[in-house]
């Protein structure tokens, strides 16, 4: 339990609290040093740590949500349309095919909201951090560098035992054994 | 307010003459040595001071944060929120460190305004009032993302030479530290491979990436940081990129003396 | 910078005419741990006047609010105050659920609970340790910087940032704590209250240190009054008032009281010292308050962490004013909404732009050297003044 302050009085030993301080530098002395040694290992980063945005490009369907939610603006979205051929006796479809997909890490806040609007789960955090730059312009980074970062996306950690069920659980075990898992939408 | 002037603290000839082995010599110390002036704003000045602190310590890279000011300092870390209120003041620090001197933007807030890019008081980047040699990315980046971007700095300072820095361009081409050479760091080699939830494509390389940019050939190659004109030789292809910001003031040392300086009262 | 003039230095000056100088400290000196800065009127080493400069910091904060949904809002508002960002973002989606009458699932109040409390831990421990390094005492600052890496990884750990959390959702936390979190929470806060001897014991006796800080920038609970200001260093003017416990919000309710671990934390002395202990003091209760949600957590039901948002979330005409007790105090958003998805006024009440004003009554009479003492110990951060 926490205890109320005001033990050490001035009226000990001249010098007590000196000697007090010297003796907590003394005991640190004999401990480990807590320090990272960074360049030569790696830091053990969490998985929800927020270090770069990777782009899953194949379940992108450039619903814009991403860019349109983002506090910076700092996600830029091109696309055209395509037209599907129709299958047998449907109309024939347009599909929105991406062109151009960059995040401009120089703007980006890390505030996840890209990520938590993402309807088709293109999106994910990586703990990455190692892209510092000499020229801004690299910090935008484009669809294939967003894609590699893809590499690098921990899986993301169980709930709490008393956490509610996620949705998208159950949602995932209901469409297992269908057959096709690439982009829907 | 009468100021003297002092004039600009310049760099000496013989640095700029030197043979190239004192020159790598010279730049060897330069790199391990650097005095560092933190001025720091906002949020990500915490996160300098936590980079500082016994658990990330950049003094074991050399980085000395104990500059008792700007006028004993090699390296600015510009870190938070640069206000237009504020900017007079940044300018003005930077001039009076001696030459050479280095910055780094880090974080968000100096590398282009950030979070407060619409703000009606807010600078958008330091890089509008001082040439910036290092961007930082994150909001506030963690501390190991500022010892990597001292460690991209000093792979800089190892690579360059001051004549072409300061001096006239030359014709001979710096020699930029380029990504491609730069040997992955040892964090990402280390770190397990982790396979993207769906990997669909074969075509996808089986390494794992490092964290260094690649250069995908249908990428339009990146505009060197340096005046083009100095080392256009060495990267024939470079152009600038249309990109969503301006190209960053690539100044370089003392502003010209016809351009009405702003910033000083 | 802005000398006037000074005469009269020597035997019999205080026959002639002497005139003050003015100085102006900031706005980046090392003492002001930001960008405040002061001017000084000197009248030889005494100051005689001091007048607060503010607003190399100010970034419009409120105005961008105005352009931002409420969500969005929350990644603005744990950034003014960049020390206390889960408690800042904590105002906001308390102002909106009221403004909602929205019901927060039980476990999302104690894991909001928690987490406020161990950003509380973490403001206090900066301050900690860069006010002994203000007055000279370079060690315990890497002490306090030890402890709260080992807050911040348990936090990171949950909400993905080491700074600004953007934890908080309209309705609960953006999602659940990971598995084995709580203990983990449980084991940081256990090594950070066995090792926070080391700063007690480094500077809380230490006679230099409370040469420096006794008796120095007595701050009179009138002045608190008047000048509105709130936390800590309201609370060691002797001024009884913690929102968390007169005001309860969250489960401060159930914490604070007779036999349970809330206890407010308070000074009669008013100098720089008492400030500097209110802090410690503070730490013990956060972690004690820390481990009573740990506990509670524990022991609750299983059940979600947040509510099912509507995908635009309005706010319903109205107003209202959500405070917190923010680690530096009163924390206050005042909301107006027109029923749109931004609000049409968000007005921010910062403890520290209310703790710095009282600067102007509180350095006059003091000699320079103590105002570095003095200032340190109002623990302001310059984002929440300027905001």
């Amino acid at each position: 339990m926490g205890r109320v302050g005001g033990t050490h009085t001035s009226g000990g030993v001249p010098g007590i609290g000196l000697a007090k301080g010297l003796a907590v530098t003394l005991r640190t002395m004999t401990r480990r040093s807590v320090t990272g040694q960074y360049p030569d290992t790696s830091p053990e980063l969490p998985p929800r740590s927020r270090g770069v945005i990777a782009l899953l490009e194949e379940n992108c369907t450039v619903c814009m949500l991403c860019a349109r939610e983002c506090p910076d603006w700092c996600i830029y979205i091109d696309s055209h349309k395509e037209a599907v051929p129709a299958p047998e006796g449907g109309r024939p479809r347009s599909r929105n095919v991406l062109d151009r997909f960059a995040i401009d890490f120089a703007l980006c806040m890390y505030c996840s909201i890209c990520i938590e609007v993402c309807p088709f789960d293109a999106l994910f955090w990586s703990p990455e951090f190692e892209y510092a730059e000499y020229d801004i312009l690299d910090l935008t980074h484009e669809r294939d560098r967003l894609r590699e970062w893809m590499w690098t996306v921990p899986p993301p950690p169980a709930h709490d035992s008393r956490a509610e069920r996620p949705k998208e659980l159950s949602a995932a075990e209901g469409a297992e054994g269908r057959p096709g898992r690439g982009p829907r939408g | 307010m009468g100021v003297i002037n002092l004039g600009e603290p310049r760099v000496g000839t013989i640095s700029r003459v030197a043979p190239k082995p004192i020159k790598f010599v010279l730049n060897w110390g330069r790199r391990y040595s650097l005095w560092v002036f933190n001025f720091g704003l906002a949020c990500c000045a915490i996160e300098f001071i936590a980079t500082s602190m016994s658990r990330h310590d950049f003094i074991r890279l050399g980085v000395i944060p104990f500059a008792p000011g700007p006028r004993q300092a090699d390296l600015m870390v510009v870190s938070g929120t640069v206000t237009d209120k504020m900017a007079p003041a940044v300018k003005r620090l930077y001039e009076q460190m001696p030459e050479p001197k280095y910055v780094i933007s880090f974080g968000a807030c100096s590398n282009c305004g950030g979070p407060y890019w619409d703000s009606y008081c807010v600078t958008k980047g330091v890089d509008q009032l001082v040439p910036v040699d290092v961007y930082v990315p994150g909001c506030p980046p963690r501390p190991e993302a500022l010892l990597h971007g001292i460690l991209r700095l000093q792979e800089k300072i190892a690579g360059e030479s001051l004549g072409e820095r300061y001096g006239p361009a030359s014709p001979v081409p710096v020699a930029q530290p380029q990504a491609e050479s730069r040997p992955p760091s040892p964090a990402v080699l280390r770190r397990p491979l982790q396979r993207p939830p769906q990997p669909t494509s074969a075509d996808r390389p089986e390494d794992p990436p490092e964290a260094s940019p690649e250069n995908p050939p249908e990428n339009p190659p990146r505009e060197p940081p340096q005046p083009p004109e100095s080392s256009s030789g060495q990267r024939p292809d470079a152009a600038p990129r249309p990109g969503p910001l301006p190209p960053p003031n690539s100044v370089r040392g003392p502003a010209d003396p016809s351009e009405p300086n702003l910033f000083l009262p | 910078m802005g000398t006037e003039r000074t005469v009269a230095v020597g035997i019999g000056a205080e026959e002639l005419a002497t005139a003050d100088m003015t100085l102006n400290i900031g706005p980046q000196h090392p003492s002001t741990h930001g960008v405040l800065r002061l001017r000084l009127t000197l009248d030889g080493e005494r100051i005689s006047r001091a007048e607060p400069i503010i607003g190399y910091m100010h970034r419009g904060a409120e105005k961008l609010f105005e352009v931002r949904d409420y969500r969005q809002i929350i990644v603005l508002a744990n950034r003014h105050d960049w020390l206390s960002a889960f408690s800042s973002e904590l105002g906001v989606v308390v102002a909106v659920e009221r403004m909602l009458g929205m019901e927060i699932p039980e476990r999302a109040v104690w894991a909001r609970t928690l987490l406020a409390e161990l950003n509380r831990v973490l403001n206090h421990l900066m301050f900690l340790g860069s006010y002994p390094l203000e007055i000279g005492a370079i060690t315990p600052v890497f002490y306090a910087f030890r402890e709260r890496e080992t807050l911040q990884r348990v936090m990171e750990e949950a909400s993905g940032g080491r700074m600004h959390y953007m934890f908080n959702r309209v309705g609960g936390l953006k999602e659940d704590l990971p598995a084995g979190w709580l203990d983990r929470a449980r084991a940081a806060v256990r090594e950070v209250r066995s090792r926070m001897s080391d700063i007690e014991w480094i500077i809380r006796g230490n006679e230099i240190f409370r040469a420096r800080t006794r008796g120095v920038g007595v701050l009179s609970p009138e002045a608190v009054l008047q000048y509105g200001v709130s936390g800590p260093v309201a609370r060691a003017a002797g001024v009884d008032f913690d929102l968390r416990r007169d005001e309860p919000y969250l489960a401060y309710g159930e914490l604070f009281g007779p036999g349970r671990p809330g206890r407010v934390v308070r000074r009669t002395e008013g100098d720089c010292y008492a400030r500097f202990e209110c802090l410690l003091d503070q730490v013990y209760v956060s972690l004690d308050l820390a481990d009573a949600c740990l506990d509670r957590l524990a022991d609750l039901p299983p059940g979600p962490i947040n509510v099912r948002l509507p995908k635009v979330l309005k706010a319903p005409e109205g107003h209202t004013y959500a405070w917190t007790e923010n680690p530096l105090g009163i924390n206050g958003y005042f909301l107006v909404s027109r029923g749109e998805k931004t609000p049409y006024r968000m007005k921010l009440r910062s403890a520290s732009y209310n703790n710095i004003q009282v600067l102007s009554e509180l350095l006059p009479g003091n000699l320079v050297a103590d105002m570095i003492a003095i200032l340190g110990s109002m623990f302001f951060v310059v984002g929440d003044i300027d905001k």
